[in-house]
């Protein structure tokens, strides 16, 4: 990318790379926009401080879930296990924090095991060479398997403080994320961060210009379960206990969100705020339906419909050019 | 590959043991040999029946699923159309109807639909196979909550109260049904022209729009015919259970899928045979039914599980580097 012999000092294409990214994406920031206009001015309440904070705190979970699905869309790879492993995440963090550990060391743990287990998820699908789509599902029965042993049925605790400082009226959950995407930014930049895209639109070319494919795309696994067993961390800080079946939804929903954000099934093409994008406008959707007095069986109707709609349009218009 | 070509019998001998579902075969007789030393009763002829029994069910997803990877697709709808026929056919059944013959038939023509919907938006709305099965699995939950309303619903259906019970000649109904849809299955696969074509298509979309093969029609055929043997598996596991209830269906999506890999079908498309799906459903069945005999806790049960098929897909279902 900014590899290209130019006269021009390296910053000088950043801007027109990023302003090319943003063409395909674009269309959905207008939509988002124009559901947070409607959305504000139904629910009036957002704009105040709890109410930006409440509305931040049950996207959250939603975006770092589309982050650590899209990390591997990018890289042609993709996770059903999501789901599980922030159900592990949230079991973890809640039999350890009240417990000798401690805050920080359940932190810790919570972080070591989603390293740990997307270290683990990668291997197997990059060195093995085995098809990550049934990797993953054999892998959400082991990791839902392990969450029901560390907590077979709802319970543990959640220090309070912990409970008010993230889910509370403060705006933790979005300090977070302006963090979160931060390090991402920073992540690009380094050599691992600059073979993802490399490593999912042409695999072999990259491999062969020296890419150290094989290495980004155990890196992205990595990344990927972090972000998911935060996630469960979070819910679980939400929530006040674990749960060892909470984060089920979050599979279904974390693909939905990176598609609906423009990230694509083949590998290095999308970006990660058209992936946060698409999971805020899922959570907008699904949380106007919860005020509209949607029963949950028809959330689940709607949310079908208008998965389909939204990813199909853009594929229509495509087509139609 | 070239061993077909030449026509000494040596060589095809040994290209069938080398390949994927001779393999997965193999694995499922030494499983049992093991087991049947191990576990006591495990080897015998009532209980391996009964696992292949099982395995009909799993079988029968694993049909449809097998067309839709081999095409290139995958159908993540299976476990959710299982349910709907299970809990649909009590709704449509008629007095005039004796035989339950029309229920079942309706049945399997409202499964087939909802399997061409899900082609229909693969190849005209051209949403990506995984999101569109996804979010019909999850607006056909939405549905069967508001048709059943949670409770479970019994069938009083001749037809298929014989499929889940009969035994002619000492063979489950079930069993005789599987065979009778492999044969069918086998020979649409590997003996006519669109059988080539799902391959054409699962191999290279491009190549084959570009020779003929018409795209459209040919996915929407694929999608429905899992739609129609999913609603098979449905009525089967009725008429095996008894009683249909919302969840019936949520085991046969991972064992489908893990069938179709077992058995050496690439998931990638273009490649496998359904004849390797079918040993791969006996072993899926196989592996949970010692699972149960080890009396582990849930937690324990699902790791196993999961690792079981993990290790078995380092032994059979590893994709060829395509460099």
């Amino acid at each position: 990318m900014s590899i290209v012999p130019s006269a021009k000092p390296a910053g000088a294409l950043y801007w027109p790379v990023q302003a090319h990214r943003n063409i395909g994406v674009r269309a959905l920031f207008l939509v988002v926009l124009a559901f947070l206009v409607a959305y504000g001015v139904l629910f009036p309440g957002l704009f105040t401080a709890s109410g930006f904070a409440k509305f931040t705190q049950s996207w959250f979970p939603l975006a770092l879930v589309a982050m650590a699905q899209a990390i591997l869309m990018l890289t042609g790879g993709i996770s059903l296990a999501i789901g599980a492993t922030v159900s592990l995440g949230a079991v973890i963090a809640a039999t350890t924090m009240a417990g000798p550990l401690g805050v920080a060391g359940g932190t810790a743990a919570v972080a070591l095991t989603g390293l740990g287990i997307g270290a683990a998820t990668g291997f197997i699908v990059v060195k093995l060479r085995l098809p990550a789509i049934v990797v993953t599902l054999a892998g959400s029965f082991i990791i839902g398997g392990a969450a029901l042993l560390i907590l077979p049925r709802p319970g543990g605790v959640i220090p309070a403080w912990l409970s008010d400082l993230l889910a509370g009226d403060t705006p933790a959950a979005f300090m977070l994320l302006v963090v979160i995407v931060v390090l991402w930014k920073l992540y690009l930049a380094t050599p691992l961060g600059l073979s993802l895209y490399a490593a999912g639109e042409n695999p072999v070319g990259a491999y062969r210009s020296g890419v150290p494919v094989d290495a980004a795309r155990v890196a992205a696994y990595a990344i990927s379960g972090l972000l998911s067993t935060g996630a469960g961390l979070f819910v679980a800080a939400q929530t006040g206990s674990g749960d060892p079946v909470i984060g089920t939804a979050f599979t279904l929903n974390s693909i939905a969100a990176a598609v609906l954000g423009g990230i694509g099934f083949l590998g290095g093409q999308g970006t990660m705020r058209g992936a946060l994008a698409g999971s805020l406008l899922l959570s907008l959707m699904i949380s106007v339906m919860f005020f509209l007095g949607f029963t949950p069986v028809a959330q689940y109707v709607a949310q079908g419909l208008i998965i389909i709609g939204a990813v199909a349009i853009p594929q229509i218009r495509k087509v139609q050019k | 590959m070239t061993a077909w070509n030449d026509s000494a019998g040596g060589k095809r001998v040994s290209a069938i043991l080398k390949s994927r579902p001779f393999l997965t075969l193999a694995i499922v007789a030494a499983v049992w040999i093991v087991a049947s030393f191990v576990s006591r009763g495990f080897g015998a002829y009532g209980h391996l029946r009964y696992l292949v029994e099982l395995g009909a069910v799993i079988g029968l997803v694993a049909a449809g699923q097998t067309f839709v990877v081999i095409a290139g697709g995958i159908d993540l709808s299976v476990a959710a159309i299982v349910t709907v026929s299970a809990i649909s056919l009590p709704l449509l059944s008629w007095q005039a109807d004796t035989t339950g013959l029309v229920s079942v038939l309706a049945v399997l023509a409202l499964t087939t639909a909802i399997g061409v919907v899900n082609g229909l938006g693969v190849a005209l709305l051209r949403v990506h196979p995984m999101i569109m099965t996804l979010a019909m699995a999850t607006f056909l939950q939405g549905l069967l909550i508001i048709i059943a309303g949670g409770s479970a619903v019994t069938a009083e259906n001749p037809l298929v109260h014989w499929l889940g019970n009969a035994r002619p000649a000492g063979i489950p109904a079930g069993i005789i049904l599987w065979i009778a849809v492999s044969a069918i299955v086998l020979t649409v696969m590997h003996a006519t022209p669109f059988g080539a074509r799902i391959f054409a298509m699962g191999a290279n979309p491009l190549a084959a729009s570009l020779s003929g093969v018409p795209i459209t029609s040919t996915t929407l055929a694929v999608y429905g015919i899992s739609g129609f043997t999913a609603g098979l598996a449905g009525v089967l596991v009725l008429g095996m259970n008894g009683q249909g209830y919302v969840g019936i269906g949520d085991p046969y999506l991972l064992a489908s899928i893990a069938a179709v890999v077992l058995g050496g079908t690439s998931i990638l498309g273009g490649l496998g045979t359904y004849a390797g799906t079918i040993p791969g459903a006996v072993l899926l069945v196989t592996i949970t039914a010692l699972i149960t005999v080890v009396n582990a806790s849930p937690g324990w049960r699902s790791i196993l599980f999961g690792s079981l098929i993990l290790g078995l897909l380092l032994l059979s279902g590893r994709e060829q580097a395509r460099r």
